[in-house]
């Protein structure tokens, strides 16, 4: 599963680790992440990730 | 104040430029540098292209204007990361040499534009893996976004083997030792900058230092303090920054206004001294923020000690604790300890403000005026819960 990167912070989300602050389990993958869900570090849309290459 | 410095050469026709910053003592009006800084440029000569990797801080544009007084013609000018005290005199360059091609990450390009006032159009990207001919040498640049902005690149001269890094494996250390070789002042310098500049992004350092691996490197060349002629050195000790757990270390930034905190603070350094747990205290009303920050590299455990002003805590240890966040260290676990007047919520809003720190929170103990036997007693079983949660972790 890919890791994606916000581009305001460098926050990496890591779907093995999933993200427990905001109750996603690990091993979500970020396309499933809700359409609400938002950077944990600074608040960022989704829509500001980008696919860590 | 800069010295009559001349470009250095670092190999045949490649050389080092810029300015040594001896007095600078604070960076971003925030991080103190006890050591002053240097911007690092450097010059390469191919037999058909000379390409100027990075530029100086405005503030030294004299200095490398200067240097560059030697140098007819500039072909390529490479900017690898666009914040200021590397990129501030690249429109003096620009003047001086109107024909010059400006090379940068696609992400840069409008970051320059929007920092530097110089229009997209004139700035060329280059894709990661992409190659500059110089004539008889190349440069190979590789993405490596956020060391420490989004956009940030380095620069592989292949003939040579010499990796161009700009602020990543760098330090402000103002020293006109050309090279290294003062290990341990170099290491420490290196260390605090990882602190305070790279450390919240160890995660994808991580991943460049795997992107690099293939790579046969015999220097590296950063943009700040001295170049890595032994890059192992350097390298080796990003990776324990980076991979390492963290250590047997309690790290306990507190303030104290009529002594309340010190004295539980003095009684917790006893405890977890008796425990055998490392632990180092800052009062943060005197402390070199970059000291606590180095220091927060190997701490498995935080203790935020701080009285109660306005209801809240100290604003010392507030902006500890945010800092103390936004720096995303290893710690795993973490406690808020204190006292108050007459009532207060310094221990909840404390936390609140650390909320994005990853971390197991023992309870707080606080105390209303002067700690007492209980207070002793509930530190003595916080000292037990930090002892019991660092067994088996190595001291150094």
């Amino acid at each position: 599963m890919d890791k994606w990167i916000c581009t305001v912070c460098g926050y990496v989300y890591d779907p093995s680790i999933g993200d427990p602050t905001s109750g996603i389990d690990p091993g979500t993958p970020f396309e499933d992440l809700p359409d609400d869900w938002v950077c944990p570090e600074c608040g960022a849309p989704k829509d500001m990730f980008e696919k860590v290459a | 104040m800069g010295g009559d410095l001349k470009p250095r050469e670092i190999r045949p026709g490649i050389s080092w430029m810029g300015a040594i910053d001896w007095d600078r003592r604070l960076f971003d009006e925030l991080i103190p540098l006890p050591d002053g800084t240097s911007y690092n440029a450097y010059l390469v000569r191919g037999s058909e292209k000379t390409a100027l990797i990075d530029t100086a801080d405005p503030t030294k544009r004299e200095e490398i204007l200067g240097q560059l007084d030697g140098v007819e013609r500039l072909d390529v000018l490479i900017v690898l990361h666009v914040e200021q005290d590397h990129s501030g005199s690249v429109p003096l360059v620009l003047d001086r040499y109107p024909e010059i091609e400006i090379v940068s990450s696609p992400k840069a390009v409008p970051m320059i534009a929007d920092h530097l006032g110089i229009p997209e159009g004139r700035i060329t990207a280059v894709e990661d893996g992409e190659t500059l001919s110089l004539g008889d040498r190349t440069l190979e640049f590789i993405h490596a976004p956020w060391v420490h902005w989004p956009e940030t690149m380095l620069a592989y001269l292949r003939e040579e083997k010499i990796l161009f890094t700009c602020d990543l494996f760098g330090s402000h250390l103002a020293t006109n030792d050309l090279f290294a070789f003062d290990r341990p002042r170099v290491c420490e310098a290196a260390k605090r900058y990882f602190a305070e500049i790279m450390m919240p992004f160890s995660n994808l350092i991580e991943g460049h230092l795997e992107k690099l691996e293939p790579y046969e490197i015999t220097m590296i060349c950063p943009s700040h303090g001295p170049i890595h002629d032994d890059p192992d050195f350097i390298v080796d000790a990003y990776r324990h920054w980076v991979l390492d757990p963290p250590k047997n270390l309690v790290v306990l930034p507190y303030t104290s206004m009529h002594g309340s905190t010190a004295r539980m603070v003095d009684h917790l350094i006893g405890a977890l001294t008796e425990r055998d747990v490392r632990v180092e205290p800052f009062n943060m009303s005197v402390t070199d923020l970059g000291a606590y920050a180095v220091r927060l590299v190997d701490a498995a455990t935080v203790v935020f000690a701080t009285p109660t002003v306005l209801v809240g805590p100290h604003p010392h240890i507030v902006s500890t604790a945010y800092l103390t966040a936004a720096l995303r260290p290893k710690l795993k676990h973490a406690a808020i300890v204190g006292s108050y007047g007459w009532a207060g919520k310094a221990a909840e809003r404390l936390r609140g403000l650390c909320s994005t720190l990853k971390v197991d929170w023992l309870d707080p103990v606080f105390t209303k005026g002067l700690p007492k036997e209980e207070t002793f007693e509930a530190l003595d079983a916080l000292a037990d819960g930090i002892a019991a949660r660092h067994e088996g972790l190595e001291s150094q």
